[in-house]
């Protein structure tokens, strides 16, 4: 123990060191720190640094502020989330083709449950969405940068350790993966011992205080960062749905902060905040979570229903139907999901009159939802509809999010709820929206803006094999799992060997089957999309026109294209240099902007 | 060198400070909640440094080697608070207390240390580099 104490100091002792000896070689920080000033006047001088170039290799990507590069950062870190999330999923879908389960253990199956859910939720879909609105809400409001573009990369650099954390628990040793699936229900997660649960709390800590400053960051730059030409009236749809996230992020992560807090002082400092008895018990933690919770879902499907309410009237050759009303229904969205959560918790006992009330509401939010629905669906309506691979995920969006809305709504209705309740049909309909609406999304937005990321194309009959494993895969696993909740199988098993005398195994097994084959659809198919995006990004040939879409026909030439076009003329004038079209980088600075003169 | 049409270059692209406050307060968090006390103090350390550099650099304070002290200070406080809740109300027991610290009290050493060790770091900064000014 006392060794292990000496060999952390000395680890962290070197490691202090090697951060100055960083700093030393990366910053000149007498530009601005005025270490003389004791002397008077010896700021004057650190003026004379004028000139400043970004740094070259890898030191850029660490050092940047930068609202592009730190899109593409968030873009990569939300790429390999995906693909470890993916890889957990896959595992799990093996393991279910038998019924005593193929490959894995029980405890480490429930460990890689955990762990899928959360990736995917706080890994992948938070991040993935802050990679688009990095990159493009300074473009589209014409703003300058984010307003608070340093805070904007320790926003980033919070996500790498939260990851760390999170997944700690399956590669430190004298630990596992944290039992405790997504929702963390006390007492099981008070109870459980296991050093990696605490980890894992304190990596979601990290991923929540990142979320929230990035919050604050959008909405601060969305009100004060506009150019003059944008107004309330003209802002774009996709900054709108920032806008309400952001808000929606505001009030429900700093809540799921404190809970968090609360459960790691229960296990680790004998607090009694959920103990049973003394405590608020059970029911304490499941209100707080879902507060957050039900909010936190809709955190993920606003700003991809604003990708696809952006993308989708540009290869429908017509202005999105009802624009007003799509806002409208956004932040009637954002008002109504904070008054829902106790959907989540019809089945524990809690009083009948509650129940009413949130069945009332969350029947009610369906409402906007399917204004948005209606409206996408008559934007394409008579509409000159183009389908390329961006086109065909904004439409297989739509398809799935009714799926998804529909068996939302029938879970919504009490009495459905208590016979569906904690089986397949609620995996089913939460995954027609997070990976048939919210995945697709995100890739429509890959596609759609691929040319202004690489200054490239896709290779498009590689996207359309994209598109269609995806579509097929979702379908086929996610419908199984929804008639997988009606012949009553339970969600979070590791095994199904039911008596067959009480439940259809066969069927049963059929259907797990059926998930685990589509599932390797899905797989096949996101393999193909880093394939092309990897390949095209490296090789496909400079694209020319900075109108690929065409969309100057249509009067429909966005803010963050004009600025592509912009960039792509300057580029070419100075006879194309070859890196630039990806980021701006080595572009030269003033480095007095910050100066002022000392006291 | 590509112009940036659109983009204003009143900012600086790069600073090495965001990393090191991430990492920092990733540290300082994990010590102090699982009671490691180098990962705390280097933790401390790290962040109190990174986010002194960050407010110099962005020109919020005009003397990052006072801000250090200021915010070595403001850990040790805090710190202290958090071993005054374990002191008994009457006795003199601190040395004790200290001696054999309970999880709360070792928490709250950790924290103070690394404050104290960011205010003297601060303060020798700001003597040297006082002294070499003139
Ligand atoms: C049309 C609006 C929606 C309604 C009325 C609705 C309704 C419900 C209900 C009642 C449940 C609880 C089922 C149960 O556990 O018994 C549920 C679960 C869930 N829903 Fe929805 N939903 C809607 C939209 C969404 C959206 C947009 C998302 C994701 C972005 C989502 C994600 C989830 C998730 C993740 C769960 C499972 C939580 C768990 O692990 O227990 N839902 N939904
Ligand atoms: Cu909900």
């Amino acid at each position: 123990m006392a060794s292990g104490q000496l060999v952390l100091t000395v680890l962290m002792g070197v490691f202090l060191v090697g951060v100055a000896a960083f700093l030393s070689r990366v910053e000149d920080w007498r530009s601005y720190t005025p270490l003389a000033s004791g002397g008077g006047g010896g700021y004057g001088e650190a003026g004379a640094h004028v000139h400043r170039e970004k740094p070259a290799g890898i030191t850029r990507w660490l050092t940047t502020v930068d609202h592009k590069d730190i899109g593409i950062l968030y873009g990569t870190y939300g790429v390999i989330a995906f693909a470890v999330g993916g890889l957990m999923a896959f595992l799990i879908r093996l393991q279910l083709v038998a019924p005593t389960g193929a490959v894995v253990g029980n405890e480490f199956y429930n460990a890689i449950l955990t762990s899928h859910g959360i990736t995917m939720l706080f890994l992948f879909g938070t991040p993935i969405i802050a990679a688009f609105s990095n990159y493009f809400i300074p473009l589209l409001i014409g703003a300058d940068d984010m307003a608070f573009p340093r805070i904007n990369a320790i926003a980033f650099w919070l996500l790498p350790p939260g990851a760390l954390l999170i997944w700690a628990g399956f590669f430190l040793p004298g630990m596992s993966g944290a039992q405790t699936a997504w929702t963390m229900y006390t007492p099981l997660s008070v109870e459980q011992t296991n050093v990696g649960v605490d980890l894992m709390l304190l990596g979601l800590h990290l991923t929540g205080v990142s979320a929230t400053m990035g919050a604050i960051n959008f909405i601060a730059t969305i009100f004060t960062e506009r150019d003059d030409d944008v107004t309330w009236a003209n802002l774009d749809i996709f900054s709108w749905t920032i806008l309400t996230q952001s808000a929606l992020i505001l009030f429900a992560f700093p809540l799921l902060g404190s809970a968090i807090v609360m459960l790691l002082l229960d296990r680790n400092l004998a607090t009694t905040f959920y103990a049973v008895g003394e405590g608020g018990g059970p029911m304490l933690w499941q209100h707080l979570f879902w507060f957050f919770g039900h909010p936190e879902v809709y955190i993920l499907v606003l700003p991809p229903m604003g990708l696809v309410s952006y993308i989708l009237p540009r290869f429908s050759g017509r202005k999105l139907f009802g624009f007003k009303f799509v806002v409208y229904s956004t932040l009637a969205i954002g008002v109504l999901s904070f008054g829902v959560w106790a959907h989540h918790m019809f089945t524990t006992g809690i009083d009948p009159r509650l129940r009413a009330s949130f069945m009332a509401v969350s029947l009610a939010i369906a409402i906007p939802s399917a204004v948005k629905t209606f409206n996408w669906i008559t934007t394409m309506w008579n509409g000159k509809v183009r389908l390329t691979t961006p086109m065909l995920f904004c439409i297989g969006f739509i398809s799935n999010f009714i799926l998804g809305g529909v068996t939302g709504v029938f879970l919504a209705s009490v009495p459905v709820d208590q016979v569906l309740h904690d089986t397949y049909y609620v995996v089913g309909h939460f995954h027609y929206i997070v990976m048939g609406a919210i995945g697709f999304a995100i890739f429509a937005g890959v596609y759609f803006w691929f040319p202004i990321f690489t200054g490239r194309m896709y290779q498009r009959t590689l996207g359309k094999w994209h598109f269609w494993l995806s579509m097929i895969g979702t379908n086929v696993t996610f419908f199984a799992m929804l008639f997988l909740g009606y012949l009553g199988m339970p969600r979070r098993y590791a095994t199904y060997d039911f008596n067959s005398a009480i439940a259809p195994l066969d069927m049963v097994t059929l259907m797990h089957q059926a998930a685990s084959a589509g599932a390797i659809l899905l797989l096949i198919g996101q393999l193909i999309f880093v394939w092309n995006i990897l390949q095209s990004w490296l090789e496909a040939p400079k694209l020319e026109d900075a109108d690929p879409w065409d969309l100057k026909e249509t009067d429909q030439h966005g803010r963050e294209f004009q600025w592509h076009e912009r960039r792509t003329a300057t580029a070419l004038a100075d006879g194309g240099e070859e890196e630039e079209a990806v980021t701006d980088g080595g572009e030269v600075v003033d480095d007095d902007a910050d100066d002022t003169s000392d006291d | 060198m590509e112009e940036q049409p659109g983009l204003s270059d009143q900012y600086r692209t790069a600073s090495p400070w965001p990393l090191l406050v991430a990492v920092g307060f990733a540290l300082s968090e994990v010590g102090v909640f699982l009671d490691i006390f180098p990962i705390a103090v280097g933790g401390i350390l790290l962040l109190g440094g990174s986010v002194a550099g960050i407010l110099g650099e962005s020109g919020y304070t005009r003397r990052p080697w006072r801000t250090l002290a200021f915010l070595g200070v403001g850990f040790a406080v805090l710190g202290g608070a958090l071993v005054a809740t374990q002191l008994p109300g009457s006795s003199v027991g601190l040395l004790e207390i200290v001696g054999d610290p309970n999880g709360i009290v070792g928490r709250g050493l950790a924290v103070v240390v690394g404050g104290t060790m960011l205010v003297v770091a601060g303060a020798v900064s700001q003597a040297v580099g006082r002294t070499q000014g003139v």
